[in-house]
Protein backbone atom coordinates (compact mmCIF):
# COMPACT_ATOMS: atom_id res chain seq x y z
CA UNK A 1 0.00 0.00 0.00
CA UNK A 2 2.86 1.86 0.79
CA UNK A 3 4.86 1.17 -2.41
CA UNK A 4 1.83 1.77 -4.11
CA UNK A 5 0.99 5.66 -2.70
CA UNK A 6 4.94 6.39 -3.58
CA UNK A 7 4.95 5.52 -7.23
CA UNK A 8 1.47 7.37 -7.45
CA UNK A 9 3.32 10.56 -5.88
CA UNK A 10 6.14 9.64 -8.31
CA UNK A 11 3.63 10.02 -11.09
CA UNK A 12 2.06 13.04 -9.72
CA UNK A 13 4.39 15.20 -8.90
CA UNK A 14 5.54 15.71 -12.70
CA UNK A 15 2.29 15.76 -13.50
CA UNK A 16 1.44 18.48 -11.35
CA UNK A 17 4.59 20.54 -11.89
CA UNK A 18 3.88 20.14 -15.81
CA UNK A 19 0.26 21.81 -15.54
CA UNK A 20 1.10 24.08 -12.92
CA UNK A 21 3.95 25.22 -15.53
CA UNK A 22 1.56 24.83 -18.64
CA UNK A 23 -0.81 26.82 -16.94
CA UNK A 24 1.70 29.69 -16.27
CA UNK A 25 2.73 29.95 -19.57
CA UNK A 26 -0.70 29.85 -21.08
CA UNK A 27 -1.57 32.77 -18.55
CA UNK A 28 1.33 34.50 -19.87
CA UNK A 29 0.05 34.20 -23.32
CA UNK A 30 -2.97 35.03 -22.51
CA UNK A 31 -1.52 38.74 -21.56
CA UNK A 32 0.03 38.99 -24.57
CA UNK A 33 -2.75 38.02 -26.73
CA UNK A 34 -5.24 40.55 -24.79
CA UNK A 35 -2.40 43.34 -25.40
CA UNK A 36 -2.51 42.62 -28.80
CA UNK A 37 -6.36 42.41 -29.21
CA UNK A 38 -6.70 45.70 -27.13
CA UNK A 39 -4.32 47.46 -29.63
CA UNK A 40 -6.98 46.47 -32.37
CA UNK A 41 -9.28 48.57 -30.85
CA UNK A 42 -11.96 45.22 -29.85
CA UNK A 43 -15.61 46.39 -28.73
CA UNK A 44 -16.05 43.46 -26.86
CA UNK A 45 -12.85 44.47 -24.69
CA UNK A 46 -13.77 48.19 -24.15
CA UNK A 47 -17.13 47.01 -22.78
CA UNK A 48 -15.69 44.68 -20.52
CA UNK A 49 -13.66 47.27 -19.28
CA UNK A 50 -16.68 49.93 -19.04
CA UNK A 51 -19.04 46.89 -17.23
CA UNK A 52 -16.38 46.40 -14.91
CA UNK A 53 -15.14 49.86 -14.00
CA UNK A 54 -18.84 50.44 -13.33
CA UNK A 55 -18.86 47.92 -11.21
CA UNK A 56 -15.77 48.64 -9.10
CA UNK A 57 -16.46 52.45 -9.02
CA UNK A 58 -18.29 52.46 -6.13
CA UNK A 59 -15.20 50.71 -3.94
CA UNK A 60 -12.79 53.62 -5.66
CA UNK A 61 -15.44 56.09 -4.33
CA UNK A 62 -15.97 54.56 -0.80
CA UNK A 63 -12.37 54.16 -0.38
CA UNK A 64 -11.02 57.90 -1.88
CA UNK A 65 -13.40 59.65 0.65
CA UNK A 66 -11.38 59.31 3.73
CA UNK A 67 -8.43 60.49 1.37
CA UNK A 68 -10.28 63.45 0.56
CA UNK A 69 -11.26 63.92 3.96
CA UNK A 70 -7.89 64.05 4.93
CA UNK A 71 -6.77 66.26 1.95
CA UNK A 72 -9.25 68.74 3.19
CA UNK A 73 -8.04 68.70 6.60
CA UNK A 74 -5.20 69.58 5.64
CA UNK A 75 -5.53 72.27 3.79
CA UNK A 76 -8.06 73.65 5.95
CA UNK A 77 -5.08 74.37 8.55
CA UNK A 78 -2.67 75.28 5.30
CA UNK A 79 -5.62 77.95 5.11
CA UNK A 80 -5.82 78.87 8.63
CA UNK A 81 -2.21 80.27 8.54
CA UNK A 82 -2.35 82.61 5.63
CA UNK A 83 -6.19 83.79 6.76
CA UNK A 84 -5.34 87.47 6.54
CA UNK A 85 -3.46 87.40 3.39
CA UNK A 86 -5.68 86.09 1.88
CA UNK A 87 -8.16 88.15 2.75
CA UNK A 88 -6.51 90.96 1.90
CA UNK A 89 -5.70 89.50 -1.58
CA UNK A 90 -9.39 88.44 -2.02
CA UNK A 91 -10.89 91.74 -1.70
CA UNK A 92 -8.39 93.61 -3.90
CA UNK A 93 -8.98 90.85 -6.59
CA UNK A 94 -12.82 91.45 -5.95
CA UNK A 95 -12.43 95.37 -6.46
CA UNK A 96 -10.91 93.96 -9.97
CA UNK A 97 -13.32 91.90 -10.91
CA UNK A 98 -16.35 94.32 -10.36
CA UNK A 99 -14.73 96.39 -12.82
CA UNK A 100 -13.89 93.27 -14.89
CA UNK A 101 -18.05 92.75 -14.74
CA UNK A 102 -19.34 96.09 -15.38
CA UNK A 103 -16.85 95.35 -18.65
CA UNK A 104 -18.27 92.31 -19.61
CA UNK A 105 -21.69 93.15 -18.85
CA UNK A 106 -21.55 95.90 -21.59
CA UNK A 107 -19.39 94.20 -24.12
CA UNK A 108 -21.99 91.29 -23.84
CA UNK A 109 -25.25 93.85 -24.17
CA UNK A 110 -23.18 95.03 -27.44
CA UNK A 111 -22.17 91.74 -28.60
CA UNK A 112 -26.00 90.48 -28.31
CA UNK A 113 -27.25 93.62 -30.49
CA UNK A 114 -24.32 93.00 -33.42
CA UNK A 115 -25.47 89.70 -33.46
CA UNK A 116 -28.86 90.43 -33.59
CA UNK A 117 -28.20 92.93 -36.29
CA UNK A 118 -25.99 90.41 -38.53
CA UNK A 119 -28.80 87.86 -37.55
CA UNK A 120 -25.93 85.33 -36.37
CA UNK A 121 -27.06 82.30 -35.08
CA UNK A 122 -25.94 81.89 -31.33
CA UNK A 123 -24.37 79.36 -29.83
CA UNK A 124 -26.10 76.61 -28.16
CA UNK A 125 -26.04 76.62 -24.31
CA UNK A 126 -24.01 74.24 -22.81
CA UNK A 127 -24.97 72.43 -19.18
CA UNK A 128 -22.07 71.35 -17.39
CA UNK A 129 -22.83 67.80 -15.06
CA UNK A 130 -20.42 67.86 -11.86
CA UNK A 131 -18.86 64.88 -10.47
CA UNK A 132 -16.46 63.77 -8.14
CA UNK A 133 -13.01 62.39 -9.25
CA UNK A 134 -12.46 58.96 -7.50
CA UNK A 135 -9.50 57.45 -9.44
CA UNK A 136 -6.20 58.49 -11.38
CA UNK A 137 -4.19 56.62 -14.09
CA UNK A 138 -2.21 55.60 -10.93
CA UNK A 139 1.20 54.96 -13.35
CA UNK A 140 3.21 57.34 -15.92
CA UNK A 141 2.32 55.18 -18.36
CA UNK A 142 -1.87 56.73 -18.94
CA UNK A 143 -3.29 60.19 -17.85
CA UNK A 144 -6.67 59.15 -17.34
CA UNK A 145 -9.42 59.98 -14.99
CA UNK A 146 -12.39 57.84 -13.29
CA UNK A 147 -15.59 60.18 -12.56
CA UNK A 148 -18.25 59.60 -10.26
CA UNK A 149 -20.86 60.27 -13.15
CA UNK A 150 -21.88 58.14 -15.99
CA UNK A 151 -24.56 57.35 -18.75
CA UNK A 152 -27.79 57.52 -16.12
CA UNK A 153 -26.38 61.54 -15.11
CA UNK A 154 -26.31 62.39 -19.07
CA UNK A 155 -22.55 61.64 -19.52
CA UNK A 156 -21.61 60.97 -23.26
CA UNK A 157 -18.49 59.51 -24.83
CA UNK A 158 -16.73 62.65 -26.48
CA UNK A 159 -17.94 65.17 -23.75
CA UNK A 160 -15.27 67.78 -23.07
CA UNK A 161 -14.39 67.92 -19.46
CA UNK A 162 -13.45 70.65 -17.72
CA UNK A 163 -12.05 71.67 -14.23
CA UNK A 164 -11.90 75.21 -12.24
CA UNK A 165 -9.77 76.75 -14.64
CA UNK A 166 -10.35 75.38 -17.58
CA UNK A 167 -10.59 72.63 -20.66
CA UNK A 168 -8.73 69.26 -18.93
CA UNK A 169 -9.85 66.57 -21.42
CA UNK A 170 -12.21 64.21 -22.72
CA UNK A 171 -14.63 61.46 -21.95
CA UNK A 172 -13.53 58.09 -23.73
CA UNK A 173 -15.40 55.55 -21.77
CA UNK A 174 -18.86 55.55 -19.99
CA UNK A 175 -20.67 53.29 -17.64
CA UNK A 176 -23.75 53.51 -15.88
CA UNK A 177 -22.49 55.14 -13.12
CA UNK A 178 -18.68 56.19 -13.94
CA UNK A 179 -16.94 57.61 -16.71
CA UNK A 180 -13.17 57.71 -17.79
CA UNK A 181 -11.99 61.30 -18.96
CA UNK A 182 -8.79 61.04 -21.49
CA UNK A 183 -6.59 63.88 -20.07
CA UNK A 184 -5.05 66.22 -22.44
CA UNK A 185 -2.08 65.46 -21.25
CA UNK A 186 -2.32 61.55 -22.41
CA UNK A 187 -0.07 60.20 -25.50
CA UNK A 188 -3.71 59.91 -27.41
CA UNK A 189 -5.36 62.98 -26.79
CA UNK A 190 -5.85 65.07 -29.62
CA UNK A 191 -8.14 68.50 -28.76
CA UNK A 192 -8.90 71.11 -31.60
CA UNK A 193 -7.78 74.36 -30.55
CA UNK A 194 -7.72 77.90 -31.46
CA UNK A 195 -4.75 80.81 -30.47
CA UNK A 196 -7.46 83.54 -29.22
CA UNK A 197 -5.69 86.68 -30.44
CA UNK A 198 -4.32 85.35 -34.28
CA UNK A 199 -7.32 83.22 -34.49
CA UNK A 200 -5.25 80.55 -36.25
CA UNK A 201 -6.33 77.00 -35.62
CA UNK A 202 -4.33 73.98 -34.56
CA UNK A 203 -4.41 70.23 -32.87
CA UNK A 204 -3.59 70.32 -29.11
CA UNK A 205 -1.32 67.08 -28.83
CA UNK A 206 -0.36 65.08 -25.72
CA UNK A 207 2.72 63.23 -24.52
CA UNK A 208 2.43 61.74 -21.40
CA UNK A 209 4.14 65.00 -19.94
CA UNK A 210 2.52 67.81 -18.14
CA UNK A 211 3.08 70.16 -21.41
CA UNK A 212 1.06 69.69 -24.36
CA UNK A 213 2.08 69.96 -27.43
CA UNK A 214 0.56 72.53 -29.98
CA UNK A 215 0.69 71.36 -33.60
CA UNK A 216 -0.79 71.37 -37.11
CA UNK A 217 -0.56 75.50 -37.04
CA UNK A 218 -0.36 76.52 -40.34
CA UNK A 219 2.71 77.53 -41.80
CA UNK A 220 2.62 81.51 -41.90
CA UNK A 221 1.40 80.98 -38.19
CA UNK A 222 3.01 83.72 -36.01
CA UNK A 223 3.20 82.37 -32.29
CA UNK A 224 4.90 83.77 -28.77
CA UNK A 225 4.90 82.47 -25.20
CA UNK A 226 2.06 84.01 -23.45
CA UNK A 227 -0.88 83.52 -25.94
CA UNK A 228 -4.07 82.34 -24.65
CA UNK A 229 -5.01 78.69 -26.19
CA UNK A 230 -8.66 78.20 -26.59
CA UNK A 231 -10.83 75.26 -28.24
CA UNK A 232 -11.92 76.07 -31.52
CA UNK A 233 -15.17 74.00 -31.52
CA UNK A 234 -13.87 71.89 -34.61
CA UNK A 235 -15.08 68.49 -34.73
CA UNK A 236 -18.98 69.91 -33.01
CA UNK A 237 -17.91 67.67 -29.38
CA UNK A 238 -16.64 70.43 -27.51
CA UNK A 239 -17.59 73.68 -27.25
CA UNK A 240 -15.52 77.13 -28.72
CA UNK A 241 -13.89 78.91 -26.62
CA UNK A 242 -13.24 77.58 -23.20
CA UNK A 243 -9.98 78.02 -22.10
CA UNK A 244 -6.95 75.47 -22.51
CA UNK A 245 -3.96 77.25 -21.80
CA UNK A 246 -1.54 79.20 -22.41
CA UNK A 247 1.80 78.82 -25.05
CA UNK A 248 4.58 78.57 -22.27
CA UNK A 249 7.41 78.03 -25.41
CA UNK A 250 8.29 78.09 -28.66
CA UNK A 251 11.96 76.32 -29.70
CA UNK A 252 12.61 74.46 -32.86
CA UNK A 253 9.05 74.76 -33.90
CA UNK A 254 8.00 73.32 -31.23
CA UNK A 255 5.37 75.01 -29.21
CA UNK A 256 4.22 74.16 -25.36
CA UNK A 257 1.09 74.25 -23.77
CA UNK A 258 0.88 75.22 -20.12
CA UNK A 259 -2.49 74.12 -19.59
CA UNK A 260 -4.81 76.44 -16.64
CA UNK A 261 -5.61 72.91 -15.02
CA UNK A 262 -4.67 72.30 -11.83
CA UNK A 263 -3.23 68.79 -11.93
CA UNK A 264 -3.14 68.25 -8.61
CA UNK A 265 -5.92 69.70 -7.48
CA UNK A 266 -8.72 68.22 -9.53
CA UNK A 267 -11.51 67.13 -6.88
CA UNK A 268 -14.45 67.78 -8.60
CA UNK A 269 -14.86 68.20 -13.00
CA UNK A 270 -17.78 68.96 -14.59
CA UNK A 271 -18.35 67.16 -18.25
CA UNK A 272 -19.87 69.58 -20.72
CA UNK A 273 -23.48 68.60 -22.10
CA UNK A 274 -23.53 70.67 -25.60
CA UNK A 275 -25.36 70.05 -28.32
CA UNK A 276 -25.52 71.19 -31.98
CA UNK A 277 -28.79 71.21 -32.97
CA UNK A 278 -29.13 68.84 -36.49
CA UNK A 279 -25.41 68.26 -35.97
CA UNK A 280 -25.60 65.72 -32.57
CA UNK A 281 -28.56 63.51 -32.30
CA UNK A 282 -30.24 62.67 -28.76
CA UNK A 283 -28.03 59.70 -27.85
CA UNK A 284 -25.10 60.42 -28.72
CA UNK A 285 -25.07 63.46 -26.73
CA UNK A 286 -28.45 64.65 -24.96
CA UNK A 287 -28.12 68.03 -23.72
CA UNK A 288 -30.96 69.72 -25.57
CA UNK A 289 -31.65 72.62 -25.52
CA UNK A 290 -34.98 73.06 -23.93
CA UNK A 291 -32.50 71.21 -21.12
CA UNK A 292 -29.99 73.36 -21.07
CA UNK A 293 -31.85 76.24 -20.93
CA UNK A 294 -32.78 75.44 -17.56
CA UNK A 295 -29.49 75.83 -15.82
CA UNK A 296 -26.56 77.65 -17.05
CA UNK B 1 -10.83 12.91 10.72
CA UNK B 2 -11.89 15.62 8.53
CA UNK B 3 -11.49 19.08 10.05
CA UNK B 4 -15.09 20.87 10.77
CA UNK B 5 -16.90 23.22 7.91
CA UNK B 6 -16.29 26.09 10.70
CA UNK B 7 -12.58 25.22 10.45
CA UNK B 8 -12.12 25.07 6.78
CA UNK B 9 -13.98 28.35 6.54
CA UNK B 10 -11.03 29.92 8.82
CA UNK B 11 -9.04 28.28 6.46
CA UNK B 12 -10.07 29.22 3.61
CA UNK B 13 -10.78 32.96 4.75
CA UNK B 14 -7.38 33.35 6.00
CA UNK B 15 -5.82 31.53 3.19
CA UNK B 16 -7.22 34.46 0.86
CA UNK B 17 -5.79 37.18 3.27
CA UNK B 18 -2.34 38.07 0.51
CA UNK B 19 -5.51 38.07 -2.55
CA UNK B 20 -7.50 40.66 -0.39
CA UNK B 21 -4.61 42.76 1.37
CA UNK B 22 -3.26 42.97 -3.11
CA UNK B 23 -7.01 43.49 -4.38
CA UNK B 24 -6.66 46.33 -1.88
CA UNK B 25 -3.15 47.64 -2.93
CA UNK B 26 -4.70 47.76 -6.07
CA UNK B 27 -7.76 49.90 -5.42
CA UNK B 28 -5.14 52.40 -2.95
CA UNK B 29 -2.97 52.74 -6.36
CA UNK B 30 -5.68 54.42 -8.03
CA UNK B 31 -7.34 56.80 -5.59
CA UNK B 32 -6.37 60.46 -6.30
CA UNK B 33 -4.09 61.50 -3.46
CA UNK B 34 -3.79 65.08 -5.02
CA UNK B 35 -0.11 65.23 -4.38
CA UNK B 36 1.38 67.05 -7.14
CA UNK B 37 2.90 64.75 -10.09
CA UNK B 38 1.94 61.53 -7.23
CA UNK B 39 -0.30 60.37 -10.10
CA UNK B 40 2.47 59.69 -12.35
CA UNK B 41 4.36 58.11 -10.14
CA UNK B 42 2.20 56.14 -8.01
CA UNK B 43 4.65 53.32 -7.03
CA UNK B 44 2.79 49.78 -8.62
CA UNK B 45 2.30 48.83 -4.71
CA UNK B 46 0.51 45.42 -6.34
CA UNK B 47 4.47 44.50 -7.25
CA UNK B 48 5.35 44.56 -3.68
CA UNK B 49 2.40 42.26 -3.02
CA UNK B 50 3.20 39.57 -5.58
CA UNK B 51 6.51 39.52 -4.78
CA UNK B 52 6.44 39.10 -1.10
CA UNK B 53 3.66 36.28 -1.17
CA UNK B 54 5.14 34.50 -4.19
CA UNK B 55 8.37 34.36 -1.70
CA UNK B 56 6.32 33.74 1.26
CA UNK B 57 3.29 31.77 0.10
CA UNK B 58 3.17 30.89 -3.01
CA UNK B 59 0.34 28.89 -2.82
CA UNK B 60 -2.39 31.06 -1.55
CA UNK B 61 -1.34 33.72 -4.75
CA UNK B 62 -1.55 30.98 -7.68
CA UNK B 63 -0.53 32.35 -11.42
CA UNK B 64 -4.42 32.50 -12.27
CA UNK B 65 -4.90 35.16 -9.23
CA UNK B 66 -1.89 37.13 -9.89
CA UNK B 67 -3.18 37.00 -13.64
CA UNK B 68 -6.80 38.33 -12.21
CA UNK B 69 -5.01 41.05 -9.98
CA UNK B 70 -3.25 42.35 -12.94
CA UNK B 71 -6.33 42.42 -15.09
CA UNK B 72 -8.25 44.14 -12.10
CA UNK B 73 -5.40 46.93 -12.24
CA UNK B 74 -5.45 47.31 -15.75
CA UNK B 75 -9.15 47.75 -15.74
CA UNK B 76 -9.63 50.53 -13.22
CA UNK B 77 -6.54 52.10 -14.22
CA UNK B 78 -6.79 52.54 -17.80
CA UNK B 79 -3.76 51.17 -19.21
CA UNK B 80 -4.19 48.50 -21.90
CA UNK B 81 -5.44 44.87 -20.88
CA UNK B 82 -2.83 42.29 -20.33
CA UNK B 83 0.40 45.04 -19.51
CA UNK B 84 0.08 44.48 -15.53
CA UNK B 85 -1.02 40.90 -15.79
CA UNK B 86 1.67 39.75 -17.80
CA UNK B 87 4.52 42.25 -15.45
CA UNK B 88 3.37 40.86 -12.37
CA UNK B 89 3.11 37.14 -13.63
CA UNK B 90 6.75 37.80 -14.53
CA UNK B 91 7.55 38.85 -10.78
CA UNK B 92 5.54 36.09 -9.58
CA UNK B 93 7.81 33.18 -11.95
CA UNK B 94 11.05 35.25 -10.95
CA UNK B 95 10.04 35.44 -6.99
CA UNK B 96 8.65 31.53 -6.93
CA UNK B 97 11.77 30.34 -8.52
CA UNK B 98 14.50 31.77 -6.37
CA UNK B 99 12.55 30.96 -3.05
CA UNK B 100 15.95 29.59 -1.33
CA UNK B 101 17.85 32.43 -2.40
CA UNK B 102 15.73 34.77 -0.39
CA UNK B 103 13.47 32.89 2.06
CA UNK B 104 14.64 33.00 5.55
CA UNK B 105 17.87 35.31 5.11
CA UNK B 106 17.95 38.74 5.70
CA UNK B 107 15.46 41.07 4.55
CA UNK B 108 17.90 43.40 3.55
CA UNK B 109 18.47 40.41 0.94
CA UNK B 110 14.77 40.38 -0.53
CA UNK B 111 15.08 44.50 -0.55
CA UNK B 112 17.93 44.10 -2.96
CA UNK B 113 16.32 40.81 -4.88
CA UNK B 114 12.91 43.41 -5.07
CA UNK B 115 15.17 46.26 -6.37
CA UNK B 116 16.93 44.49 -9.09
CA UNK B 117 13.28 42.85 -9.94
CA UNK B 118 11.45 46.40 -9.55
CA UNK B 119 13.78 47.93 -12.09
CA UNK B 120 14.10 45.20 -14.66
CA UNK B 121 10.16 45.36 -14.51
CA UNK B 122 9.62 49.17 -14.84
CA UNK B 123 12.53 49.16 -18.02
CA UNK B 124 10.50 46.41 -19.47
CA UNK B 125 6.77 48.26 -19.65
CA UNK B 126 8.37 51.06 -20.77
CA UNK B 127 9.51 49.03 -23.69
CA UNK B 128 6.17 47.36 -23.79
CA UNK B 129 4.26 50.27 -23.32
CA UNK B 130 6.76 52.66 -26.17
CA UNK B 131 6.31 49.65 -28.76
CA UNK B 132 2.46 49.26 -27.98
CA UNK B 133 1.97 53.30 -28.56
CA UNK B 134 4.59 53.22 -31.16
CA UNK B 135 6.18 56.62 -29.60
CA UNK B 136 8.88 57.41 -27.10
CA UNK B 137 7.20 57.80 -23.67
CA UNK B 138 8.99 59.77 -21.01
CA UNK B 139 11.48 57.60 -19.48
CA UNK B 140 12.19 59.71 -16.37
CA UNK B 141 8.29 59.32 -14.25
CA UNK B 142 8.76 55.20 -15.21
CA UNK B 143 12.16 55.75 -13.28
CA UNK B 144 10.92 57.83 -10.49
CA UNK B 145 7.80 54.88 -10.14
CA UNK B 146 10.34 52.59 -10.16
CA UNK B 147 12.46 53.90 -7.13
CA UNK B 148 9.25 54.82 -4.99
CA UNK B 149 7.92 51.23 -5.43
CA UNK B 150 11.38 50.06 -3.68
CA UNK B 151 10.69 52.71 -1.18
CA UNK B 152 7.82 51.57 -0.05
CA UNK B 153 8.83 48.02 0.05
CA UNK B 154 9.97 47.70 3.67
CA UNK B 155 7.06 49.62 4.91
CA UNK B 156 4.58 47.14 2.71
CA UNK B 157 7.00 43.79 3.79
CA UNK B 158 6.48 44.58 7.00
CA UNK B 159 3.18 44.92 7.28
CA UNK B 160 2.84 41.80 5.56
CA UNK B 161 5.18 40.23 7.98
CA UNK B 162 3.07 41.22 10.64
CA UNK B 163 0.07 39.49 8.64
CA UNK B 164 1.90 36.14 8.34
CA UNK B 165 3.22 35.71 11.71
CA UNK B 166 -0.40 36.86 13.42
CA UNK B 167 -2.84 35.66 11.13
CA UNK B 168 -1.18 32.91 8.73
CA UNK B 169 0.93 31.09 10.98
CA UNK B 170 -0.29 27.63 10.59
CA UNK B 171 -1.22 28.76 6.77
Amino acid sequence: MALNQGTAWRLAIPLKVFFQRFAFLSLICLSIALLVLGKADLVLLERARTISTDALSPVLGTLSQPVNAFNKGIERVQELASLVEENERLRLENERLIKWQAASRALTKENEYYRQMLNALSDPLVLPITARVIGDSGGPFVRTLLLSAGRLDGVRNGQAAVGPNGVIGRVVQVGHQSARILLLTDLNSRIPVILENSRHKGILVGDNTNIPKLGYLPNNAKVAPGDRVVTSGDGGMLPAGWPIGVVSAVNDGQISVQAYADWTRLEYVSVLRYDLPGLTDKETNPGDLSESRLGN
Amino acid sequence: MTPTLSYQINQILRGSIPFWMSLLLVFISVIPFRLPGFDMVTPLLLSISVFYWSLHRPYLLPPIVVFVLGVVQDTISGAPFGLTSLTMLIVYAIAASQRQVFVGKPFIQMWWGFMLVAIGLSFLTWVVMCFYSLALIPIVPVMIQSGLTILFFPLLAWIFALVQSGLMKHI
